[in-house]
């Protein structure tokens, strides 16, 4: 527990009004995205400027007290839980976009700004941030950049990292450091900047990003092509790539999927179908019309059974609405759900699609998949409920394989949703043990004391 | 999961941008009062209190949680174990449940109404009067002589003809008490078209402000004379769009047995909100509709009620009306749909924040430089009025129906 002392310095830094201590408000900050992990925070604390998190984080650091820094709470790795209690550092009332500078096309934003409220204000200068976790509704640009958070855009626009320029910093100690800069391109010394891009909110907090950004497309297009075998989805989609065209999305959904969404929002999925690949081609509008006609004509050469194009923009949402609720629907008909991360280099989707087929069969579970095929991301998500032993032990088991299963195939345990709490067991499995230990040696450089959301990664 | 998308809905969080403010919080908490885990706190009852039930949240969640649902029946549940809080009880269950009284009290209240700011912001809603007091707001002019006072309880269509349809007007509130003329309209409106219209001097308040804040005992006694001041009749209409939706979800959250479920299912199949009722029963031709003079030339824009265009669904009725209305010009608001922050006794005990919801609301009207604010719920018109007084706009806030000849 924390100093009843210390909460009186946080008032006088913060305020009153920006100080939360009872249990009503500390139970709600003992979550994040995931069902599974919980745990409450001793007081959370509304800093709105890098001086009062400076400040913070020096009584913290001096107390020995954690710190986890939080943002939407969107995060679905526990990455954003207080596992060892301490303070809670809500970073949602630090919220200001500061600057958009049109002619250098980037941004200068707090941690707080929710990813959608950014490029709303961005739409209205014909600009764009293109990395897009599909939590952008509620997602902050800090906890976006501490996970490096990407989504279906991926294939072609990449994800966080490569849009952030500069940071400004405020250590575990206290002190502040700017890495990066506002220009494109710099060399200056070790690339500091990509080392709080991912932290997980391990190594310091963020306090102003400086962001790369794109001119919004004029125009884009929707196409949905329907398979009847989930592998054959999978290789139309290096298909598509290697023939020249670069969607901006290319996202994958089971036949499960598609029954559940039929059955929450009839929309005229084919129920029947084993797979639907959804494409979206921007850019300006004679490109796009090209790549259209492109994906059509290859989607139907290598065995789609229906391509459809969106006529309009009304039923290309309808189409992406269904994509996004495809979790949601995962979610809401199991007690428990391990959804999966992995990812696999592109051209081995169809051999993670078949492995967890075959391991849905062998263990007698649901294994769904969904996910971003465009750029080898699939999120397999077993269904299981944790009170049921038996069920529950297949699927760890299940689950076990398909990470195993994805290394082999070149992959990697996580393309996007971090390790947090969710995966630090897979982590210690997978990855080799020196390069924990120069990590762990990183940590240790930068958090002497162990403070800045300790109990996270490894 | 928990996606917390419900934040960047939800008009609270969007101003306080701390979790107990949002679904996905009040939710949490709920289900640890559920596992045992939490107590029905003075500081719980403040977060499930600090809801507006505009039911964006619910609109917008991907699992389509009935938030809502949650929030009332927390309350309610409260209520049973820790009973209404002192000012709430005395105006729910002695004031308001109580017709006769209430309209006494309301009186008493307007013979003080020289203390507050004169002018056409004088508005304010009732159940809370006294506890609205000093707060800085326009509080509203009682009428003289309320609408139950001025009508007939039968009112034959004007041709003399035989009725095509007998309605029953469910006044509410508001209108009763606020804005008799207006009442008077609506009634003209309908007998001018060949309707019957029976007004049942013993219809209650819906009951919004009682149940929506957990008490369902008194809700459920309302409900009764409510059904059964309205027996016998094709429709009951009400141009408020709260009482509308109230009176049709009695079935959702009062049922305590089936014979209370079928009962008020019953009722709510004949329920109209007069948006509907125009455009989905009366089938008018809109195009013949004939545009009061004194809004000829005007431009008008749509304040969608929460309780219209998500608790019914109702949201092109209003908009055909005023698009076929010859000589008004129509303009979209951005965030038609978002809450204007009164939610009912919200806006008693959190004025400040309603304040600051209803400023979002001030912006998008300002964008489309209409002359008139239309809608379809006193609720709304009593805080539209309230907040355009306070920001020193220009325009006027009016019902629709009051547009219409």
């Amino acid at each position: 527990m924390i100093k009843e002392s210390l909460i009186g310095e946080f008032e006088k830094i913060v305020g009153k009004e920006n100080v939360l201590t009872s249990k009503e408000s500390l139970k709600a900050y003992s979550y994040d995205g995931t069902t599974s992990w919980i745990h409450e925070p001793d007081v959370v604390l509304f800093p709105t400027s890098t001086a009062e998190v400076a400040a913070i984080m020096k009584i913290a650091n001096a107390q020995k007290v954690p710190v986890t820094p939080r943002g939407g709470g969107t995060n679905v790795s526990g990455g954003s839980v207080p596992i060892q209690g301490g303070i809670v550092l809500a970073l949602t009332k630090f919220n200001k976009i500061i600057r958009v500078d049109k002619e250098n096309m980037t941004a200068t934003v707090e941690p707080g700004v929710v990813l959608m409220d950014l490029n709303m204000a961005l739409a209205r200068e014909g600009l764009f941030f293109p990395p897009d976790p599909q939590s952008f509704l509620g997602a902050t640009l800090g906890g976006i950049i501490a996970e490096n958070g990407g989504g279906p855009a991926c294939v072609k626009y990449g994800v966080t990292k490569q849009y952030i320029l500069g940071l400004e910093v405020v250590l575990p100690t206290g002190d502040v450091i700017n890495v990066g800069g506002r220009t494109l391109k710099n060399v200056v010394g070790y690339d500091l900047t990509m080392l709080f891009v991912s932290s997980e909110g391990t190594l310091g907090v963020v306090t102003k990003a400086e962001l790369k950004l794109n001119p919004m497309p004029p125009a884009r297009k929707t196409i949905m092509a329907v398979y009847d075998d989930v592998a054959k989805a999978g290789e139309n989609v290096f298909r598509v790539l290697e023939n020249g065209v670069i969607p901006n999305k290319i996202e994958l959904l089971d036949n499960w999927v598609i029954n559940r969404i039929e059955e929450m929002m009839p929309m005229g999925l084919p129920k029947d179908a084993d797979a639907v690949l959804l494409f979206e081609t921007d850019g300006i509008p004679e490109a796009v019309e090209k790549e259209t006609e492109k994906i059509v004509e290859i989607a139907r050469k290598y065995g789609a059974k229906d391509v459809r194009v969106a006529k309009d923009q009304a039923e290309a949402d309808r189409y992406w609405l269904a994509r996004r609720a495809g979790f949601a629907a995962v979610f809401g008909k199991a007690p428990t759900v391990f959804a999966e991360d992995v990812t696999v280099p592109r051209g081995r989707i169809p051999d993670l699609i078949r492995k967890c087929k075959a391991l849905a069969k062998k263990y007698a579970l649901e294994i769904v998949v969904l996910g971003h095929a465009g750029d080898g991301n699939l999120h397999p998500s077993i269904l299981t409920d944790i009170k049921n032993k038996d069920h529950y032990d297949r699927a760890v088991k299940a689950m076990d394989e398909i990470i195993e299963g994805a290394v082999e195939l070149g992959g990697v345990l996580s393309g996007e949703h971090g390790i947090g709490l969710e995966k630090q067991k897979f982590f210690r499995k997978v990855e080799n043990p020196k390069v924990i230990d120069l990590m762990k040696g990183i940590k240790a450089l930068v958090d002497p004391n162990n403070i800045m959301n300790p109990g996270k990664i490894w | 999961m928990k996606c917390g998308f419900c934040g960047f809905f939800c008009p609270v969080y969007q101003e306080e941008r701390m979790e107990p403010a949002v679904a996905r919080g009040k939710n949490f908490l709920v289900r640890e009062i559920l596992r045992g885990n939490q107590e029905f706190t003075p500081e719980m009852g403040e977060i499930i209190g600090k809801c507006l039930l505009c039911k964006r949240c619910v609109a917008n969640c991907p699992s389509k949680t009935q938030i809502d649902r949650v929030v009332v029946g927390a309350r309610a549940q409260m209520v049973k174990d820790k009973g209404l809080g002192f000012i709430k009880d005395f105006i729910f269950r002695k004031v308001m449940s109580n017709r006769k009284a209430f309209g006494r009290y309301v009186k008493l209240a307007s013979k003080f109404q020289w203390i507050f700011p004169k002018g056409e912001g004088n508005i304010r809603h009732l159940p809370d009067f006294l506890k609205a007091l000093g707060q800085g707001r326009h509080i509203p002019t009682i009428a003289k002589t309320f609408l139950r006072d001025q009508v007939e309880e039968v009112n034959k269509p004007q041709d003399g003809k035989e009725p095509t349809l007998r309605v029953g007007y469910f006044m509410g509130c508001a209108t009763d008490f606020i804005y008799p003329e207006f009442g008077k309209k609506v009634i003209d409106f309908l007998t001018k078209r060949g309707i019957e219209v029976v007004v049942p001097k013993a219809q209650n308040c819906c009951g919004s402000a009682i149940y929506f804040s957990g008490d369902f005992e008194t809700g459920r006694r309302l409900a009764k004379d409510n059904i059964d001041a309205f027996k016998d009749l094709d429709y009951i209409v009400t141009a408020c769009g709260t009482c509308s939706s109230t009176l049709k979800d009695y079935k959702v959250y009062l049922p305590d047995n089936e014979e209370q479920q079928k009962a008020y299912e019953k009722f709510a199949k004949k329920i109209k909100d007069s948006t509907e009722f125009v455009v989905d029963v009366m089938k008018l031709n809109l195009g013949e509709l004939k545009l009061k003079k004194e809004f000829e030339g005007k431009t008008a824009t749509w304040h969608d009620p929460c309780h219209l265009v998500r608790y019914q669904n109702i949201k092109e009725q209003p908009r055909a009306i005023l698009r076929a209305l010859k000589g008004l010009k129509f303009a979209e608001m951005p965030n038609a749909d978002l809450c204007c922050g009164m939610g009912g006794s919200f806006s008693v005990y959190h004025y400040d924040l309603t304040r600051k919801i209803a400023a979002k609301k001030m912006a998008g009207i300002k964008t489309t430089n209409a002359d008139i604010v239309v809608t379809a719920c006193p609720g709304c018109m009593i805080n539209l009025i309230d907040n355009v007084a306070h920001s020193k706009m220009p325009q006027k806030v009016h019902h629709l129906l009051e547009l219409v000849e």
